[in-house]
């Protein structure tokens, strides 16, 4: 149980390249932070420096409050599940787990003890004498957590640790690590680039691009209060649909016109607008807040293009200009290709961004 | 009596089965005619004298030659030292150089150049090199480390000095090849294991130690029983450096007996060391073998 601060930390390859540019975060006692992001964004390289695996270019890093920017890993009180599990394959089951602990000096019986409680903790319990090379991926996987727990670590990390399973187990393995987790309380660091994954588990998600945080927050806040159109984007499947509008303010009213439709909303919940007067912005509408409305209320309607049926609902996608729309629709809905079908916005979820800097602009109407 | 038809045409499957057969029967054929055939009739002949009569007398003459035992010594210890400072060395290089720090690659480039030169060359290169007036005695001349009158005298040493200087040699030419090997063999192994080694508590020794060597063990393996074998086999450079029987080896007594005494009679003492030395580097690739395997039984028992 630990917390842990980056303060200023950057790490740059080559005179051009920078894993990380600039990096600050605050992690509490006993937190579940997910680094999320596009591949190369600089999540896993994080993670590695506070492991120890990698040199530091800029900044320090705080376990519990003592500066570990320059000490090795394995003095730092961390360990860590890796993307390939690298357990390693000449040793048993038994030996990988107890590794650290035996390097530690700890009594052969507490050893036997530690690991047995730990295996069977992550279900391997009965696989203890096997070789990594007769067990399955999930084992492999299983037996890498355990040597990580098995060190009761003050931070716990792991990179993308779920990649290399099959869709079934990982919705399973989220599942368990998040019972884990609770079971431990130890502070965890968990790299991803699914940002399912990373809504699932996360009690924070720290969302970087290009070496630099974009937004923290919970998961409700990345989802709800998406800080830019990049967070907007990434998070959520279908992503957030955007749309390129034009405001005037007509007294107490402010219209918004886009070529398929005219929004209309009173000034008074979105004053912070009024700024945006004449000027274009973009409007993000998440799938779920696109409702179908075949009354003549419609704000505009459209012809399908595209049905994809998931069971519980069916993601309906629809040709507006040239840009591809998304909703999600109620599975007890019949929906077709090519059926002209109205719609309308959910108008409490309305995202609204400037066009420049596509940060997200604040309006009195957020949840 | 009724003629049954499927003996000739052969199902699908059994004509299947015969593929591989047939691919490898070109080669079982070539090693039967050049390699077995010769090897079996020098083992007939190393048993008989030069008027085809039976006898162990090439063999009682062997035994009972001091040389035979001086070669057996110096072969002995020629493999023994020269293949561990071969390894630590390759071993050695082959770790920094995976490291990539910069310039390993260009290092490595050079590194490799001993290997390329055949053994010939390379004998003509360190005993042109060696000799009181070689390059080696003029570049310290050169250098201002020696004078005219204290020139090094490589060559005039005893047997001790003469094996040692056999041993830096060769280890020079074959160093590079057993580092291409542990090279190749340690980036097949991911680096995070090593990594995961460090993590869980892990010094740089320890893990060399209980990661990266017990995972490299196969690679190892190979690089050992193929230099042991060629270790033994040493000759050439010998010959080139000192001429035959100042420094005698196994290999080197072979040489000498068979081509160039010239006698009949000494062809067949040849022809029976090549027999005693084929069952000794077999003999040692199976010791070996053995005792590496024999290792991995007494990990496994640790576990239980």
């Amino acid at each position: 149980m630990a917390t842990l601060e980056l303060v200023d930390l950057a790490k740059r390859f080559s005179k051009k390249v920078w894993g990380v540019r600039k990096m600050d975060l605050d992690v509490n006692e006993k937190e579940f932070i997910v680094l999320l992001g596009p591949s190369g964004c600089g999540k896993t390289t994080t993670m590695r420096m506070v492991a120890g695996l990698e040199e530091v270019t800029r900044g320090t890093i705080h376990l519990d409050g003592k500066d570990i920017t320059d000490i090795p890993p394995r003095d730092r009180g961390i360990s860590m599940v890796f993307q390939n599990y690298a357990i390693w394959p000449h040793m048993t089951v038994f030996d990988n787990i107890a590794f650290s602990l035996k390097l530690k000096k700890m009594p052969k019986a507490e050893i036997r003890q530690r690991v047995q409680e730990t295996a069977d903790m992550v279900k391997i319990g009965e696989l203890l004498k096997r070789l990594p090379g007769q067990l399955s991926g999930g084992q492999q996987q299983r037996v890498a957590l355990a040597r990580a727990l098995a060190v009761k670590p003050k931070l716990f990390l792991m990179d993308e640790p779920l990649s290399n399973l099959d869709a079934k187990l990982r919705v399973v393995m989220r599942t368990e690590l998040k019972a884990i987790h609770q079971q431990t309380e130890a502070t965890s660091i968990f790299v991803t680039h699914d940002q399912s994954e990373a809504m699932s588990m996360a009690d924070r998600i720290v969302i970087m691009k290009d070496g630099e945080i974009i937004q923290i927050g919970t998961p409700d806040d990345v989802y709800f209060r998406s800080a830019n159109m990049f967070v907007a984007g990434f998070i959520g499947t279908p992503p957030t649909n955007f749309f390129n509008i034009r405001c005037s303010v007509d007294g107490e009213e402010i219209s918004l016109k886009h070529s398929n439709f005219k929004l209309v909303l009173p000034l008074k919940d979105f004053s912070e607008l009024d700024a945006y007067n004449g000027k274009e912005l973009v409007v993000g509408v998440r799938p779920e807040d696109i409702a179908v409305d075949s009354s003549d209320k419609a704000l505009f309607t459209n012809k399908v293009l595209v049905v994809e049926p998931q069971g519980s609902h069916q993601v309906v996608a629809l040709k507006l200009n040239d840009a591809i729309v998304k909703t999600i629709v109620s599975a007890d809905q019949s929906v077709k290709p090519g059926d002209s079908i109205g719609f309308n916005f959910n108008l409490k979820r309305l995202h609204f961004f400037n066009m420049e800097t596509e940060n997200r602009i604040k309006t009195a109407s957020e949840i | 009596m009724r003629i049954t038809k499927p003996q000739l045409s052969l199902s699908r499957d059994n004509r299947k089965k015969m593929v591989p057969y047939l691919l490898i029967a070109p080669v079982i054929i070539y090693y039967t005619i050049f390699w077995l055939f010769p090897v079996l009739n020098a083992i007939v002949e190393s048993f008989r004298d030069v008027d085809g009569i039976w006898t162990l007398g090439n063999y009682i003459y062997i035994f009972k030659d001091p040389v035979f035992y001086t070669a057996l010594f110096d072969t002995a210890f020629l493999v023994i030292f020269s293949v561990t400072i071969e390894f630590v060395l390759a071993f050695g290089l082959a770790l920094l150089i995976n490291t990539k720090f910069k310039g390993s690659s260009i290092f490595l480039f050079l590194a490799m150049i001993p290997m390329a030169l055949p053994a010939v060359a390379v004998g003509a290169m360190w005993s042109s090199g060696l000799a009181t007036r070689g390059w080696l005695n003029s570049f310290l001349m050169h250098a201002g480390i020696i004078d005219d009158a204290s020139k090094i005298l490589f060559l005039a040493g005893g047997e001790m000095s003469r094996l040692w200087l056999i041993i830096i040699i060769d280890a020079w030419t074959v160093i590079p090849f057993v580092m291409i090997i542990l090279l190749a063999g340690l980036q097949g192994i991911g680096a995070d294991v090593r990594e995961a080694g460090y993590i869980f508590g892990g010094t740089k020794f320890q893990v060399l130690r209980k990661i990266t060597i017990p995972m490299l063990k196969p690679t190892i393996t190979t690089a050992m029983i193929l230099r042991i074998i060629s270790a033994i086999q040493i000759w050439l450079i010998i010959v080139m450096l000192f001429g035959f029987n100042r420094l005698p080896t196994l290999l080197e007594q072979i040489v000498l007996n068979y081509d160039e005494l010239g006698a009949a009679s000494f062809e067949r003492i040849g022809l029976a060391l090549s027999v005693i030395v084929a069952i000794i580097v077999s003999a040692t690739a199976i010791l070996y073998l053995k005792v590496s395997g024999s290792f991995e039984k007494k990990k496994e028992q640790e576990v239980e």
